[in-house]
């Protein structure tokens, strides 16, 4: 019988019979990290030190008994969900019905298997888990779409598309835009280093912030430079956001000139495409949030009529090709210069990647931002 | 976990990065450099010797390490680094911020040499 290798789950027994209890840790302890205690306020001060992820109890204990214990659990929030598993000599059923009756999650009499202890601990803990995973999913899908906007900038003679398809497991890209009172267009595209919830929540705070300020600097200044270097001292200095660090291209677009103004700090350079094949907007600076005295620098370009302008997060580059290896920035600009008289071309181009992809999915969070201007 | 560590003089380590750096086992990385660290080791030779994966959690953990350090006196330096880790360092631009050394013995000879120099942990 197989219970999964050694892994970084935790379990708690809870055994007033020494001999009983160390045959438990023993066993218990080949596949999980185990802690003990010998009655129920011990166990409580173990929990106080760090919550395991299920516990494994007594019921007749000196000092408190297994049913004092999962009360005093189950009244603490902190500590309520904790799976609680009985494992007494109490056969009877009373004993059992007042164990099931106080949110027990499993009930087992001595003498027992121990393999069937194990069976049951492995199942009650992948269970949990499952709820864990599912309400995580939940709450990255509701950062995702709060970091992203609901509509795209209208004007003539160009069209703007964004398309975002956030994983689950993905991290923390953001995409934004302002409208400047002088006309032009401010927008934002940058990816939260990390992975998971906590890199979707930094992506979140942070897109709050670098949205207040460009609101509170474009009056006094329409340099993306002066704004990065801002938010990168802000990064380096804030304490909450302590340990963030973040590829970030913040670009000004002035329509009527056709002209974009870029500060670029280490993210994935803006491919800007034309009939005759793509070319890479290469100037970037550091990365922020590393060191308080990079100097971004702005860097101008203008689109040609027919050209595009395309931005996106390193999910793209970094999709694994048929070939093994990754897109990297070459492969990412064909697919987009093969698509750029399409219809709709951030799908085409998606498609096209994923065509001549290893797996008929992406890996990680895509994002797209197409700036086109008409022939 | 692909790294392993080989500690060569009481303030230098060298870190073997193995096949990937990523979200996989970041925490492990970070979790022993730290314990490195407050024993008093300030210099870190990162081996990227056929290094197939740096991810975002991956260099994360990298800069984690040098904001740090940097304070204290202590550096963070790249070897023998792969193609793909190339990839990363040039698209971040950090190589602004990590020296490259062909080796690590070319690397450690000139952390050893340069913290001879000024001493760790006074300012420069």
């Amino acid at each position: 019988m197989t219970h999964g290798t050694a892994n970084n789950h935790s379990v708690l027994i809870v055994e007033d019979n020494q001999t009983l209890r160390r045959l438990l840790e023993y066993r218990i302890g080949k596949h999980y990290n185990v802690r003990t205690a010998e009655h129920g306020e011990a166990a409580l001060d173990r929990v106080e030190e760090s919550t395991p992820d299920l516990i494994i109890s007594d019921i007749m204990m000196p000092r408190m008994d297994g049913f004092a214990l999962l009360a005093a659990l189950r009244r603490d929030e902190r500590t309520a969900a904790i799976p609680f598993i009985f494992l007494t000599a109490k056969s009877d059923d009373p004993s059992r019905v007042k164990g099931l009756n106080n949110g027990v999650d499993d009930y087992i009499t001595k003498p027992f298997d121990i393999d069937y202890v194990l069976a049951r601990v492995e199942q009650i803990i992948a269970r949990s888990q499952v709820y864990q995973t599912k309400l995580n999913a939940r709450i990255g899908r509701d950062f995702s779409d709060r970091l992203m906007p609901k509509t795209m900038p209208e004007v003539e003679g160009y069209r703007a598309r964004f398309y975002s398809q956030p994983r689950e497991d993905g991290g923390g890209d953001l995409f934004d835009w302002a409208r400047a009172t002088d006309g032009s267009y401010v927008f934002t595209v940058g990816d939260i280093m990390g992975k998971g919830l906590q890199a979707k929540f930094y992506a979140f705070s942070f897109l709050s912030y670098i949205r207040s300020t460009i609101h509170a600097m474009l009056g006094s200044t329409t340099s993306p430079a002066a704004l990065m270097s801002y938010v990168n001292k802000m990064l380096i200095h804030d304490k909450v956001l302590e340990e963030t660090f973040a590829s970030l291209l913040l670009m000004r677009w002035e329509p009527d000139k056709h002209r974009i103004t870029y500060a670029n700090a280490g993210h994935c350079r803006p491919i800007l495409i034309g009939p005759s094949g793509a070319g890479i907007v290469e100037y970037s600076d550091l990365i922020l949030g590393l060191d308080s005295s990079t100097e971004y620098t702005d860097k101008a370009f203008t689109i040609p009529p027919g050209h595009a302008m395309m931005c996106y997060t390193d999910g793209l580059n970094e999709q694994v090709a048929l070939n093994g290896q990754q897109f990297g920035e070459s492969g990412v600009a064909l697919c987009a210069t093969e698509a750029l008289t399409e219809e709709r071309p951030v799908t085409t181009m998606l498609e096209t990647m994923l065509n001549r992809s290893a797996e008929h999915v992406f890996a990680d969070d895509v994002l797209v931002f197409w700036l086109q201007r008409n022939g | 976990m692909s790294f392993s560590i080989q500690k060569t003089s009481p303030s230098t380590i060298v870190v073997h990065i193995g096949k990937a750096l990523d979200f996989r086992n970041a925490a492990d990385f970070k979790a022993s450099c730290q314990e490195h660290t407050r024993a008093g080791v300030r210099h870190f030779v990162l081996d990227f010797t056929g290094t197939g994966i740096l991810d975002s959690t991956g260099l994360g953990v990298i800069f984690s390490l040098y904001r740090q350090l940097t304070p204290i006196g202590g550096q963070v330096v790249f070897a023998s680094v792969s193609r793909p880790v190339q990839v990363v360092v040039q698209l971040t631009r950090t190589y602004k911020v990590f020296r490259q050394f062909p080796t690590v013995e070319s690397a450690f000879e000139n952390l050893e040499r340069t913290s001879a120099e000024r001493p760790t942990g006074t300012e420069s």
